[in-house]
């Protein structure tokens, strides 16, 4: 390394937050472990998700909520609650009000999740300035690290592979076109098309000629414009084939930095993950493997990361490895990782964020097994995945025993909100070994019993059974080759259709089929 | 000595010849279809299979006849996979069929290779089968004797028989000749006596009269118990030399069904013949079983309880007795019925040939004395079906064609022309399988097997529908007589335990109702143990409304004499009543609306035909207040 982390830290400036009052306080309860009662800035899953955690820790929790949330059992998990507005969506992401939330709750720290707040800098630095316990990294490394061009930087830096990038287009769209296709002619085509603050997958157009790209370039500002409010665009290089691969890291404010291994979200639909895996399969036990978690720990000290994150690379078919961005959060494919090491990562965000040394070593870190985690959506696959608003869960059981882990949201009575996610329950399964995995998360998925809603289920349950997959031969573009994953029957109980039998004979006080 | 489905037919007929005593065939199909209007459910069936197996039976009647189409049509269960399941419970018994000739199980002729195609997906179940054609028409019959020939099966061509003066033995001896003469002697020969006609001495002298002309001949009596004496004929039939003899399980026995087993063997016991391969213990087990499920199905049993000695002049066959008594009660014609049996039904079937009153033959004779007693008039109103016998369509009359009179009633003054030009049996061209593979997959939206096309070629409507059934509802042969035909709803709290077709075990709990605003009923059942509303709309017809006319519209409606409320109201005076002319201008009805009395006016003059409103009657946009019959002006 030809430049020292002291010296990357000085140029990008990333630790250095500002003298306040609310730091002093800040550092202050952190050094006094005052972390009383935590406000979860969040709703759904990955409220309930928290609250269990800072349970476990002893802790109390508040959850906050909109209107259209006042039945929504993340309320029925935590210790209080609090109605912040009408919504939807409008108060979660209302800094202002959650800061008022916590302080009114006489709360010490605010952990924003996924979504909603929680790559907003500005709630980072309001927690500062407040006095509040932010669980998660810094404003300023929120801020710089969200942008993908100072990202970028950084892993060049310390020389971390990146895809080949064009400088930001111009704004005007004559010369944005020109130094496009210069670019597309050096790396040759495909070549993605992304905006600058997108993010999460969205905001990216692969493109495979001249004519599409000179078609696409305007549709793609205005669309950045629109989603993100900045209409900056860049090219990269695309990558055939390309296998999403991601590193799980912890860093203290000591200095201590691991990898907790990797995750492959290869499996998804439109830049969608829809399927999470660790360790990731395809390059388990590989050189690569260790390089990339590597170049994670080393982003990560670089760039003074503190908190959970997670590093995203992209690896291509011959094990070359590119550094994508790194989500300065908790994913929602966590659950993963906390399977296979054992380790509870939001614990883990809660201690660090109260000023405490990590407890575990790189050493003690020991992926074991396999693991993976399913969005069990009330969607219908077939449609596009559009949710199925409004359906309410007549019957909801779950499935049990050995390797099995649920995140949910759902209950029986559950009404699939219009105004949030349609997600009901992450389902995580735990294997000694791939196979165990696949044939555990089948049965898993056969246990569940979802009436009402039609649910992305029958869709995982052919993944599971298709062959390209079960050899753990997918990479980004794997759905798009399989269309006859698509091509499933409604999965319904034999009993429940009798049921339906049943309750005609009886409501019609005869046997409307037999007359 | 016991014939099961393992052995070769060549061994099977060598062994029934040699044998000294009689078989029996268990007609448990026929016994459903004539007592209990076909409804006798899978389950039942399933019920006693271990029992019926052990039995000894010769065969088992339990496919054929409307069978098929009401396995589908009301009991909700495919045909084939009920073969199937009775095949997995009952593997030392042959199963036996009856056939409609070309008219296979439904009720006109078939293209060629549909027959063909269907004899051969059946075949792969169903060891005998009974064949026969309702004009004892040969030619019918032959594609199907080829084909069970060409599957290696128990081929058992049937001559129907009635009584009459034309029905001499020499007629039946040359209809046996002509069957022979196609199919040669390795075959069984049915008598098919589907009204129970005759003496006990007549099925005798009719039984030596063929044996004297083909001594070799094997001959299955089949007969019906309307008049209570079908033992008697049985009796006679063995002594004559028959060897195959049909009747059924005793708890079941009713009335116009086949006379019980244990009946028949008992007496012909006595008379020094021993029923072959059976046992006695088996067959009265069977029926203690059954004794338990019959109350369950008493509802289909007929109106009409006690034998009918009157079947002996209307001749209906056993399997449309029960339906014809539903059909009278439902058609409000029961005071009429002693009239249409005993007059009307006889003197059409002397008058239209004295042919067989069996499927689809008994229907047109039915139809048409119901029709004749009802309408007062004679042949008038002839149905397609009529027509298509006196073209002679299904094929030759056997004794004597019906009078010109009847032709001229039915076809008009140009009916030689019409009789000249398109009588004679039909020629029906093969139809395009592949088609209407396709058109069946398009319907219920998947692959269709060759035996879901198979079903769909006899009842294309109903067999789309139970496809669609089974998809939505599964199958629900598992469920019992007691569940099925359950009427009045169950008690909150009742518990329905079923095994699923996989073997799954369930039970499904009665909950408690509620009623919505809207009026639908949410039942909540416990499906193992987890609660599960099921809504339900009642009389959903109702709740499409009428398409809502403009104003514009309903000024226009009025022109043409339907004058209709265009704002809603009270009619609180009507000034006129059905047989009044009125003039254009005068006033029809005065409407409260607003609380101001409106005039409603006649555009139009002419005779009023309906004035549906009354005084002080709340009426809607749109309800029509009086339907006037304009004059033409060329009237006046």
């Amino acid at each position: 390394m030809s430049i020292s982390e002291e010296a990357v830290r000085n140029i990008f400036r990333i630790a250095s937050g500002v003298s306040t009052s609310g730091q002093i306080k800040r550092d202050k309860l952190m050094k006094e472990k005052k972390i009383k009662k935590v406000l979860i800035a969040n709703r759904g899953e990955i409220a309930i998700r928290i609250c269990r955690a800072i349970h476990e820790e002893g802790l109390k929790a508040v959850a906050i909520y909109e209107t259209p949330d006042q039945e929504s059992r993340h309320l029925r998990e935590a210790d209080e609650s609090i109605w912040i507005g009408d919504g939807p969506r409008k108060d979660y992401l209302d800094i202002d009000k959650v800061i008022w939330a916590a302080k009114k709750t006489e709360c010490q720290a605010i952990h924003p999740g996924y979504g909603f707040l929680a790559e907003n800098p500005d709630l980072a630095k309001a927690c500062e300035e407040e006095g509040l316990i932010f669980i998660g990294p810094n404003y300023k490394a929120i801020k710089d690290l969200g942008d993908k061009t100072i990202a970028r930087s950084i892993a060049e830096s310390v020389r971390i592979p990146v895809i080949p990038a064009g400088k930001v287009l111009p704004r005007e769209e004559e010369s944005a076109l020109e130094k496009a296709l210069q670019f597309s002619k050096e790396e040759g085509f495909p070549v993605m098309l992304k905006a600058v603050a997108g993010g999460g997958g969205r905001g990216i157009r692969k493109i495979e000629t001249e004519e599409e790209l000179k078609l696409q370039l305007p549709i793609a500002a205005k669309e950045a414009k629109s989603a993100f409010g900045d209409e900056k665009l860049y090219l990269e290089k695309g990558i055939k084939r390309p296998r999403h691969v991601e590193v799980q890291i912890l860093a203290d404010h000591h200095g201590n930095v691991i990898h907790l291994g990797t995750r492959d979200c290869s499996i998804q639909r439109r830049h969608q993950k829809l399927v999470e895996i660790a360790p990731a399969p395809t390059i388990l036990g590989s050189e690569v493997e260790k390089k990339i978690c590597e170049a994670a720990v080393l982003f990560a000290k670089v760039s003074g990361y503190r908190n959970a994150g997670t590093v995203e690379f992209l690896v291509d078919q011959e094990n070359n490895f590119y550094f994508l961005e790194i989500n300065t959060r908790l994913q929602v494919e966590h659950t993963v990782t906390e399977l296979v090491t054992g380790i509870d990562i939001v614990r883990r965000q809660i201690r660090i964020a109260e000023g405490m040394s990590l407890d575990i070593t790189q050493d003690e870190v020991v992926c074991k097994g396999s693991a993976i985690e399913m969005r069990i959506n009330a969607e219908d696959p077939k449609r596009d995945f559009a949710p199925e608003s409004g359906k309410v869960v007549s019957v909801y059981q779950s499935p049990g025993g050995p390797g099995i882990r649920l995140d949910g949201t759902v209950y029986q009575g559950y009404k699939v909100p219009k105004e949030y996610d349609s997600l009901l329950v992450k389902l995580s399964v735990y294997g000694f070994d791939w196979n165990e995995m696949i044939s555990r998360a089948v049965r898993a998925l056969k246990d569940f019993i979802i009436v009402g809603p039609k649910t992305t289920i029958p869709f995982y349950l052919r993944l599971l059974q298709e062959k390209e997959f079960l050899e753990k031969k997918f990479d980004t573009e794997y759905i798009d080759r399989h269309p006859e994953l698509f091509d499933y029957k409604p999965l319904e109980r034999e009993e429940a259709k009798i049921a339906k039998a049943i309750a005609m004979i009886h409501h019609t006080k005869h046997n409307p089929f037999s007359m | 000595m016991r014939i099961t489905p393992n052995i070769p037919p060549e061994q099977g007929l060598k062994m029934l010849r040699e044998a000294k005593g009689y078989f029996i065939t268990n007609t448990a199909r026929d016994l459903s279809q004539s007592d209990f209007k076909n409804r006798i459910l899978l389950h039942t069936d399933l019920l006693v299979a271990e029992e019926r197996d052990e039995a000894g039976f010769f065969s088992l009647e339990i496919s054929g006849g409307a069978s098929i189409h009401v396995d589908m049509l009301r009991k909700l269960v495919n045909p084939f996979e009920k073969l199937r399941l009775l095949r997995k419970h009952m593997p030392r018994t042959m199963f036996q069929t009856l056939c409609r000739g070309v008219n296979l199980f439904g009720y006109r002729p078939y293209p060629e290779n549909v027959i063909r195609l269907t004899v051969q997906e059946f075949a792969k179940y169903i060891e005998v089968w009974r064949v026969f054609d309702f004009l004892n028409h040969i030619p019918n019959m032959i594609p199907v004797f080829e084909e069970v020939k060409k599957a290696g099966k128990y081929l058992e061509p049937a001559i129907c028989f009635s009584t009459g003066p034309e029905h001499t033995d020499e007629f039946y001896v040359g209809k046996v000749k002509e069957i022979i003469d196609i199919t040669g002697s390795d075959i069984i020969l049915a008598i098919k006596n589907h009204s129970g006609l005759g003496t006990p001495a007549r099925i005798g002298r009719l039984i030596r009269a063929i044996l004297d002309k083909f001594p070799d001949l094997i001959i299955h009596y089949h007969g019906h118990n309307t008049d209570g004496n079908d033992v008697a004929r049985i009796v006679a039939a063995v002594k004559a030399g028959a060897k195959i003899v049909d009747a059924g399980d005793h708890a079941m026995t009713g009335f116009f069904g086949p006379p019980p087993i244990l009946t028949v063997i008992q007496t012909l016991l006595d008379e020094g013949y021993e029923a072959e391969g059976i046992n006695i213990d088996a067959v009265i087990a069977t029926s203690n079983k059954l004794k338990r499920v019959r109350q369950a199905y008493e509802p289909f049993e007929s109106q009409f309880k006690g034998f009918d000695p009157t079947v002996h002049i209307h001749k209906l066959p056993g399997g449309a007795m029960g339906s014809s008594f539903e059909q009278a009660v439902k058609g409000g014609f029961l005071d009429k019925m002693p009239e249409i049996l005993i007059e009307e039904l006889p003197k059409v079937h002397r008058e239209l040939g004295n042919f067989w009153s069996v499927t689809p033959g008994s229907q047109i004779l039915w139809t048409t004395a119901v029709t004749h007693v009802l309408s007062g008039t004679r042949y008038k109103n002839a149905s397609e079906d009529l027509k298509r016998l006196l073209l002679e369509r299904y094929g030759p009359f056997p004794f004597y064609k019906p009078s010109d009179e009847i032709y001229e009633v039915v076809f008009g003054s140009n009916w030689k022309k019409i009789v000249a030009t398109e009588s004679g049996r039909e020629e029906i061209t093969p139809i395009d399988l592949k088609e209407e593979k396709k058109k069946l997959e398009e319907g219920i939206g998947r692959k269709a097997s060759t035996e879901d096309l198979v079903l769909y070629l006899q009842h294309p409507k109903d067999a789309v529908d139970f496809f669609k059934f089974e998809e939505e509802y599964g199958k629900t042969y598992v469920l019992g007589p007691e569940i099925w035909y359950r009427k009045g709803g169950f008690e909150v709290g009742e518990t329905v335990r079923f095994r699923d077709y996989t073997g799954k075990y369930h039970q499904i709990t009665i909950g408690p109702s509620s009623h919505t605003e809207d009026g639908e009923i949410i039942t909540y059942l416990m499906v193992d143990h987890h609660p599960e509303p099921f809504v339900y709309e009642p009389e959903k017809e109702e709740k499409k409304e009428e398409k809502k006319r403009s104003i514009e519209e309903l000024m226009l409606l009025a022109e043409m004499g339907e004058i209709c409320a265009t704002t809603d109201g009270t009619i609180v005076e009507v000034r006129v009543k059905e047989g009044d002319e009125v003039k254009e201008g005068d006033i029809i009805a005065i409407l409260e609306a607003m609380k101001m009395l409106n005039n409603i006016t006649s555009p139009v003059t002419g005779e009023v035909k309906q004035v549906p409103v009354k005084e002080g009657q709340q009426v809607k946009v749109g309800d029509l207040i009086a339907r006037i019959k304009p004059k033409r002006k060329s009237d006046s």
